[in-house]
């Protein structure tokens, strides 16, 4: 039983040995599928990172007026905290906000000065709202225009940012689909090239897999040998393509954090470093292995 | 041992390249089937190895009819057949021990037995000494002596050779003629397909002349008239 598989794998080896011009090339365009695959894995993680961080950003104020009723402002942090936009709801009461503002300027005695001058406390209770995306202010906008909220709310900090939020929206719902588009139109390309590739390298064979089955070989002991190929060419292709990015990402990561506020590629490359050179490798092996399957089917039925 | 049994074969939509074709191949015997381009040889080969179906008439071997056998079977009916070509047909990337070790692989055979067979082979076939050169490096001859080895290996009952010496000059023709009949001797059926004057006229043995796909002569020491 194992016989057959040992001889399999030696050919396999063998195959891979005595063929090196070709076998280095299908695991170059490998690697450039893999590397297409993994960048735009990249490009996506850097993406969600950056909306993430701008949606982080954005946030709705409403300011209460001093006098409020306490069980209306209760009842509008409540109605605030059950709407299911809302992920986050914080009261900051006048004091809280005074003290934040000393805290903030307390450098800066000349500011400090002029709140002595005032004599009172010229902040407002408020709440600060998060949504939980930045599609979602307007619900809750709506909700807090309400008549019955009237004697409590005093402004809604919300107008002046609505151009930016819905800009904001606008760009990261596109870059999200263009992403996705991007993703399916260069991957479709790569799966092409590969396969592509592969068929060259089966097709030079077609003549030895005829003569293998006029022998007497069955299908999978003829197809074996060129399974083992393919997956020694995946896992090549996927080790380089995983020291590239290793490499790359080193090197790349000061200038993408200044250029994306952040966001750190090598620690992202740390982080996911196993799934990342898991995923390559499965692609990688399969990618080639599928296309040798495929491929060969049409000289087996011989 | 094998018997063709009113054979016809045409290929759509109305070749016609076997006719009512008939006869019977006793074991041990030096066969040959002459005629020109054409003239049916290498369909009736094909026929017998069952990569064609005949358009009607059947075929035995050692009773058993060659076109019921399931499609299971089929490998192990072709193992009793040894064929070798005139193109040689072997594998480019593998050397002449391990085309010859292939055959036997593929029937299952373990490394001790690969091991102490394929020499002997090649050194019937006079290749012991380029065991470990690739098909490239061989001399036409030398190719066809590999594809023989690796015909021999799997001891078939029945070699057939289709026009085996067409890429050879004289000298290597010999060589290969000699070798099957050495072959021969040791008890192998023959089957030799050629249009070589020359080895016909030598050889002395059973020849069966096909002509546009019908059996024009069928001769004990039959000579090549045209």
């Amino acid at each position: 039983m194992f016989t057959p598989l040992k001889r399999i794998i030696s050919y396999g080896f063998k195959n891979f040995r005595r063929q090196p011009t070709l076998h280095i090339a299908t695991v170059f365009i490998l690697v450039i599928s893999l590397s297409l695959f993994s960048s735009l894995l990249l490009f996506r993680s850097g993406i969600k990172y950056i909306v993430a961080e701008i949606q982080k950003k954005i946030d709705v104020s409403v300011y209460l007026k001093k006098e409020a009723p306490q069980e209306l402002v209760e009842e509008i942090k409540k109605g605030l905290v059950g709407l299911e936009e809302v992920e986050e709801v914080e009261y900051i009461s006048e004091d809280e906000a005074l003290k934040e503002f000393k805290e903030r300027h307390k450098d800066d005695p000349l500011i400090l000065e002029s709140l002595e001058v005032i004599g009172e406390n010229p902040f407002y209770p408020s709440f600060n709202i998060k949504a939980r995306s930045a599609g979602q202010y307007a619900a809750i906008l709506t909700f807090l225009e309400r008549d019955k909220f009237k004697d409590a709310v005093l402004k809604v900090d919300y107008t002046k940012k609505q151009p930016l939020i819905e800009k904001i929206f606008k760009i990261t719902s596109s870059l999200n689909l263009g992403g996705l588009l991007l993703t399916i139109f260069l991957g479709l390309i790569a799966v092409l090239v590969t396969f592509n590739t592969v068929r060259i390298a089966i097709k030079d064979a077609s003549e030895e897999i005829a003569i293998m089955k006029l022998v007497g070989a069955s299908n999978w002991y003829v197809r074996g040998p060129f399974i083992v190929q393919g997956v020694i060419c995946g896992v090549l292709a996927s080790i380089i393509t995983f020291l590239l990015f290793f490499l790359l990402s080193y090197f790349s990561a000061p200038k993408i954090v200044a250029l994306t506020g952040g966001f750190n590629i090598f620690a992202w490359f740390g982080a996911h470093a196993f799934s990342l050179f898991l995923f390559q490798l499965g692609l990688g092996i399969g990618l080639s292995v599928l296309s040798g399957l495929i491929a060969i089917r049409k000289y087996l039925n011989v | 041992m094998i018997s063709f049994e009113n054979i016809t074969k045409i290929y759509p939509p109305n070749i016609v390249a076997l006719e009512d074709v008939s006869f019977e191949i006793k074991k041990g015997e030096f066969v040959l089937i002459v005629g020109r381009s054409g003239a049916g040889k290498t369909t009736l080969i094909k026929l017998l190895l069952r990569e064609e179906e005949p358009t009607r008439g059947k075929i035995f071997f050692e009773g058993e009819d060659v076109f019921s056998i399931p499609r299971k079977k089929l490998p192990f009916y072709r193992q009793k057949i040894g064929v070798i070509f005139q193109d040689y047909k072997l594998l480019p990337t593998k050397n002449v021990y391990e085309n010859v070790a292939y055959a036997m692989e593929v029937m299952g055979a373990g490394e001790s037995e690969i091991k102490r067979d394929v020499p002997k082979v090649l050194e019937l076939v006079g290749l012991e000494d380029k065991a470990y050169n690739f098909p490239a490096e061989l001399s036409g001859g030398e190719k066809q002596r590999a594809a023989i080895a690796r015909a021999l290996i799997v001891r078939p009952e029945v070699l057939v050779a289709d026009e085996p010496t067409g890429n050879l000059d004289p000298y290597h023709t010999k060589d290969i003629i000699d070798l099957l009949q050495k072959i021969n001797n040791f008890g192998t059926t023959i089957i030799l397909a050629t249009h070589d004057r020359d080895i016909v006229n030598s050889l002395e043995k059973r020849v069966i002349t096909l002509e546009k796909g019908r059996i024009i002569r069928d001769e004990e020491k039959g000579e090549l008239l045209f």
